[in-house]
């Protein structure tokens, strides 16, 4: 095999736990002290190696832990593996690579029943076809994400275009459902929920209905219950007419944008324009019941009432706005302009910040 | 592997990539040029860095460093340009800035990650919708080829065998073949290989 066979922790160089970096200038230090290491499609690999497991019959349970993280196809001890005493090193094959880099990550020095495990890819356990396999995802995803970034940049566009637009008149097109099935389709390179790791025989399943099941699988896919039901609500109506652009945002589900905040600058992004909406309305509405009272100079608009789509949010709004509505009673000539400030931004707290 | 964006995942995004060029450029220590360039080829593995690569020249930078005496710093350059070449603007890129002879050489690195990365990187160059490289498939480095699908290293077998099978003519394949019993071959093993059998 290689010409390190026999020592411990590493029969292949890519097998050995490097030393973490303790000389990184302060700037570009991370959250968790790292080595240095590149990874490249041909180091990661659905073929995980974890070394380090106690000798305590834990097969099981070790499993188990990593099939949070997604359907393992195949699982075996490794008995020929040098090993420290009273450890056993175990081979785990996900079904897919995106479980595989999860699991790595969140495994990678954990503790086990007493021991520190040391998780690494093993790609040397892949068959020919298995590589091409990757490299071909690799390759797919690459495009399908470059070309996903042209549409984004048409999103935001669209955004500052359609302030006003009023919701309620916003009819279903149908032409947007077939625009959403090639995204919804496509098996993603990553699942990142276990119950989401089904075959590319559910996925085609789901996309063969309408948007909004196409949607849920997106949002599924998110994996992140508190954006469901927020965006359900907002995004409902936007997804009608914007369709494709908002589709594919959920789509990208690259890799690394589980971390990427694209669905929460999104609902801020919505937020900010439902004020504004409400707010141009509020103004509107003022300006036309006023007949019966002698107007001098400009009406001043009431505060809008924006439903926030959450309790906390709302409540929080109620308070600041009855709040303001003392104020501006006890003071009778208030300027106007503080009311407009107020009305583009409410002084909310932000409460689900990550 | 993945980096975690903190807050906003482009805001600050281009500056963090700028100090990090320019750390490479400005210092001394090996060890720190080693760590910015992991760092930088790591964040060549997310597609959404790809326009900010571009933009600080980070291709050039990485095909530069193909040329660097430190080993480390060859198998972190060849590793960024492997996870950003299949992008088709990063290709077009590479293929019109000369760096094809370069990845190349790559394939004579003692250093296996080197080897691996740089048999991908001309995998993903060759791939149907750029124009072709005839460098890519030269017999050169199809003969390599054939030597690494010989190979013990299992990576490296696997990949070679994908190349001689995707990327060659079967009669490129077959006059490789035939060569390799006479021509001088340029292009030593890896390290890490076990001796072949004449």
């Amino acid at each position: 095999m290689a010409t390190s066979g026999g020592e411990l922790g590493g029969v292949f160089d890519h097998h050995v736990q490097k030393a973490v970096c303790d000389s990184r200038a302060k700037y570009r230090e991370g959250r968790r002290p790292r080595a240095v290491k590149v990874y490249t499609v041909n180091l990661e690999s659905r073929y995980l190696l974890i070394q380090g497991v106690p000798a305590v019959g834990a097969m099981k349970e070790l499993v188990e832990r990593f099939a949070l993280y997604g359907a393992i196809e195949q699982y075996n001890a490794l008995d020929e593996y040098p090993a420290e005493d009273f450890t056993e090193v175990y081979l785990i094959k996900f079904l897919n690579l995106q479980s595989a880099r999860i699991a790595k990550r969140k495994m990678d020095e954990q503790s086990f029943f007493g021991g520190l495990l040391h998780v690494c890819y093993a790609p040397e356990f892949e068959t020919v076809e298995e590589t091409r396999k990757k490299l071909q995802e690799r390759n797919a995803y690459v495009a399908r994400t470059t070309k996903n970034k042209d549409t984004k940049d048409f999103r935001q566009d669209f955004y500052s275009k359609t302030s006003g637009f009023p919701a309620a008149s916003l009819n279903t097109s149908t032409g947007n459902s077939d625009l959403c099935l090639p995204y919804s389709c496509e098996l993603p390179l990553c699942c990142f929920s276990p119950k989401c790791t089904c075959s590319s025989g559910e996925h085609v399943d789901r996309a063969s209905n309408s948007s909004q099941d196409g949607r849920n699988h997106d949002e599924t896919l998110e994996h992140c219950n508190h954006y469901d039901s927020l965006q359900k609500m907002q995004m409902k109506t936007l997804k009608k007419f914007i369709g494709l652009s908002l589709a594919q945002q959920k789509a990208i589900t690259p890799s690394e944008a589980v971390d990427r905040f694209m669905p929460r600058t999104t609902q801020l992004q919505e937020r900010k324009r439902r004020r504004e909406d409400d707010c141009k309305h509020g103004t509107l509405l003022e300006a036309s019941t006023s007949s019966n009272e002698v107007m001098i100079g400009p009406q001043l608009p009431d505060i809008p009432k924006v439903d926030m789509h959450d309790d906390s949010l709302n409540t929080t709004a109620n308070l600041i706005r009855s709040k303001l509505k003392e104020v501006i009673s006890s003071v009778p000539k208030s300027p106007e302009d503080k009311l407009e400030g107020v009305c583009g931004s409410h002084p909310l707290k932000q409460r689900r910040r990550i | 592997m993945a980096q975690k964006p903190k807050v906003d995942p482009h805001v600050g995004r281009l500056g963090y990539l700028q100090a990090l060029v320019t750390e490479f450029q400005a210092t001394e220590s090996q060890d720190a040029k080693e760590q910015v360039l992991a760092n930088l080829a790591n964040f060549a593995y997310d597609p959404s860095n790809y326009q900010y690569l571009r933009q600080l020249q980070v291709l050039d930078l990485f095909l530069d460093s193909l040329s660097e005496e430190n080993e480390t710093l060859v198998e972190f350059a060849i590793g960024g340009l492997c996870n950003l070449c299949s992008d088709r603007a990063n290709k077009e890129h590479i293929l019109q800035t000369g760096g094809v002879p370069l990845i190349i050489d790559c394939l004579s690195s003692p250093n296996e990650e080197t080897v691996l990365s740089a048999v991908t990187t001309i995998m993903y160059l060759s791939s149907p919708g750029s124009s072709s490289h005839p460098e890519l498939t030269a017999m050169p480095v199809v003969q390599c080829m054939v030597r690494f699908s010989l190979s013990a290293n299992a990576r490296l077998r696997n990949l070679a065998q994908i190349f001689l099978e995707d990327f060659c003519s079967p009669s490129q394949v077959a006059e490789a073949r035939s060569w390799r019993a006479h021509s001088a071959l340029g292009i030593p093993l890896p390290r890490t290989e076990a001796p072949q059998q004449p």
